[in-house]
């Protein structure tokens, strides 16, 4: 089972960069009709097309992404706790260490990118504001997130070990509420629902109880591997099963909180049938220990660079659509060559750049650059 | 090569990709950030591919593999008990 979990990273990784090719999609379906159209004004005719159903279905098979990462983070923070009481600072600050160095260079190379190439420049509160939220990019929350859960990681742990029931239930039903509230503003709108369930939709993803139950569920696992891997050998099917079904309800459900809403667009948020699905999910990926697993090595590969793939995929991706905006807009409205190219340099380029890294003197400063 | 240097290698040239790298075998790897979660599943599929073995789930502890000399012991206890 443990083997998998690279592999699993891997399929991660590549949710992730196609979520963002996704995303660029209908960015260029909706708010750049005016580019490619006869109108001066974004239009949403296209909804209900066969590229946004596409785009919708893509985006409901790809939900599992970043809390597929913090399980994994989560279980190997029972790795490294081992036999221990608990994990020592040490530990927790060398791990942090091996994430603040690229996502600090990174931020800093965008921040640079930014002014010498657009003249955008932001005061010294804002670029601490950026950096300590990760709000440079839309991905880099991910970094301060992580963060705030290995230095609580010496709490959780204790309460993983021995009370793991109680912590799972706590933090899913708070995961549950969170979701709830969101679903309750994206349908009626913040001025419309109570005041608590606002401040559940409004909480920032960055904030650590924005997704706690993931790298929690990691962690219990970790601890408990025998008694999990029996109960995920036993339920696999019911949990494949459950996966299954739970893409084309995500895809209705979706739908139905987006005509509910009357709003023209909205952007993708997490639902409670992505969270069920993304459970079922990750618990029948390793429920089937022995099935075999395609293109094996090569999606370990991808999980292996998964961080370094992270950092800088989005940073490309914006640059190249923005770009296509600017000089070929006429690519825009087709979908079909548009997303293909996104995706390409958005997964091609960081690999490239990585292995340009590995194979010359810059070599010694790949883990500072890619994690 | 002995198994110590075969994992020395692929350690200093694969994880730290640093040859140079003065790795002592005592040196706690996680402690230490050169082994974190993805780097630890990396390095237990080249010692499942190298030395032909099978790492249970339940043996990829921190007791294991926290440096080179628990990871060679962890080895040598394997290729014992399979004799």
């Amino acid at each position: 089972m443990v083997r998998r979990l690279l592999y699993l990273n891997g399929i991660a990784i590549l949710c992730v960069v196609l979520f963002h090719t996704t995303s660029w999609g209908l960015t260029a379906m909706f708010a750049w009709t005016p580019r490619y159209l006869p109108v001066s004004e974004p239009v949403f005719d296209q909804t209900g097309s066969l590229p946004y159903y596409w785009i919708r279905i893509i985006e409901q098979v790809i939900a599992i992404a970043v809390p597929t990462f913090l399980f994994v983070s989560g279980y190997f923070v029972a790795f490294t706790t081992g036999h221990r009481d608990n994990l020592a600072w040490g530990q927790i600050w060398g791990r942090i260490k091996s994430l603040l160095m690229p996502y600090t260079i990174w931020s800093v190379l965008i921040w640079l990118s930014w002014f010498l190439l657009l003249g955008d420049i932001s005061s010294f509160r804002g670029y601490v504001t950026d950096f300590l939220t990760g709000n440079t990019t839309i991905t880099f929350y991910y970094v301060p997130l992580l963060i705030q859960y290995y230095v609580l990681s010496p709490l959780i742990i204790r309460f993983a070990r021995d009370k793991w029931a109680i912590l799972l239930t706590i933090t899913g039903l708070f995961q549950l509420i969170l979701q709830i509230g969101i679903m309750l503003e994206l349908m009626y709108g913040l001025d419309n629902i109570p005041k608590i369930m606002g401040w559940f939709a409004q909480m920032p993803k960055w904030v650590f109880l924005a997704r706690l139950f993931w790298f929690v569920l990691g962690m219990v696992v970790g601890f408990h591997i025998t008694q999990f891997k029996q109960f995920l050998s036993r339920f696999k099917w019911m949990f494949f099963n459950i996966a299954v079904v739970c893409i084309p309800f995500g895809v209705l459900e979706w739908e139905a909180i987006f005509h509910f809403s009357g709003r023209d667009y909205l952007n993708m948020r997490e639902t409670i049938i992505d969270s069920i699905y993304t459970m079922a999910f990750i618990f029948a990926f390793l429920g089937f220990t022995d099935s075999p697993l395609l293109w094996y090595s090569r999606i370990c590969d991808l999980g292996a660079k998964s961080f370094g793939i992270y950092i800088t995929h989005i940073t490309v991706m914006d640059y190249v659509a923005k770009a296509i905006y600017r000089f070929v807009p006429w690519l825009l409205g087709v979908q079909i060559l548009f997303q293909p190219i996104i995706l390409l340099v958005g997964l091609g380029a960081p690999l490239v750049l990585m292995y340009a890294v590995e194979k010359t003197s810059m070599r010694k400063y790949y883990s500072y650059l890619f994690g | 090569m002995d198994k110590k240097a075969i994992l020395s290698d692929y350690i200093k040239n694969e994880i730290i990709r640093n040859r140079n790298f003065a790795l002592d075998e005592n040196d706690d790897l996680v402690g230490a950030g050169i082994l974190d979660s993805l780097r630890i599943l990396q390095l237990v599929a080249f010692i499942e591919k190298t030395f032909g073995i099978g790492v249970p789930d339940e043996a990829v502890i921190y007791d294991n593999f926290h440096s080179l000399t628990a990871i060679v012991s962890y080895l040598d206890g394997f290729s014992k008990d399979s004799r």
